[in-house]
């Protein structure tokens, strides 16, 4: 594993945390205000390049397998489609709300919004990151 | 003489994009006045651009993560196939 500079290192880890937990709250929340699937998960993906940048892939692939990143690429494309397919088995049309709208409370309301936004932020932090350590991957 | 032409092409760029962004957008449309009517009801996203692109619009965004999947295994194949092979991709 090749180090780089102290500097680098600390402040990378240092705030790749924040950056997954500020992903997080963009997936969560997209419902709610700016942000959603999309744009939380390329916070997260962000997170993980920036390690992947400061340490290396290798680092990260300890971590987490890149192999997992594959898996989770392809397992929410698959919930994907089995969401958008519940919804003509339960006679709304592919991709229609079908699970109806919770009570105002701590729980989101708005569930089918709310469960297709953390497919999608699943799916764009895997494979933004998948795409980026691939092609980092020359580097080792 | 360059530098007065390059000033003054920024600057007609300049007032068409303030003439784009001051007052109202232009165009009236019935689906935008919908949107912002019953979006909230119809989807219960209070975020009217989520409302859009995971109510009215899910089939578009299923499209767009399929982009992604194309992508990433695009990019998998190509970078692959340009490597020599390591005891990391022997191993799997």
């Amino acid at each position: 594993m090749r180090h780089k500079t102290d500097i680098l290192d600390v402040a990378a880890r240092k705030l790749a945390p924040y950056m997954f937990v500020f992903g997080l709250y963009l997936v969560t929340y997209g419902d709610l205000s700016p942000g959603g699937g999309f744009q939380g998960g390329v916070v997260i993906a962000s997170g993980i390049i920036l390690l992947a940048i400061a340490k290396s892939v290798d680092a990260v692939e300890e971590l987490i397998p890149l192999r997992r990143f594959a898996v989770a690429e392809t397992t929410t494309f698959g919930l994907l489609l089995a969401v958008g397919i519940g919804g003509v088995v339960a006679g709304a049309g592919f991709l229609a709300d079908f699970v109806g709208r919770g009570a105002i409370g701590p729980l989101p309301a708005a569930r089918f919004v709310y469960a297709l936004n953390i497919l999608i932020g699943a799916k764009v932090a895997a494979g933004a990151s998948l795409i980026c350590m691939h092609l980092f991957g020359d580097e080792r | 003489m360059k530098r007065a032409v390059e000033i003054a092409a920024a600057a007609v760029v300049a007032v068409f994009l303030i003439l784009a962004l001051a007052g109202d957008h232009p165009t009236e449309s019935p689906i935008r006045e919908y949107i912002v009517a019953h979006g909230v009801d119809d989807t219960g996203a209070v975020n009217l651009v989520t409302s859009i692109y995971l109510g009215y619009r899910a089939f578009d965004t299923l499209g767009e993560t399929i982009v992604l999947l194309i992508a990433v295994s695009g990019v998998m194949f190509l970078v692959k196939r340009s490597k020599p092979p390591t005891d990391r991709d022997v191993d799997q």
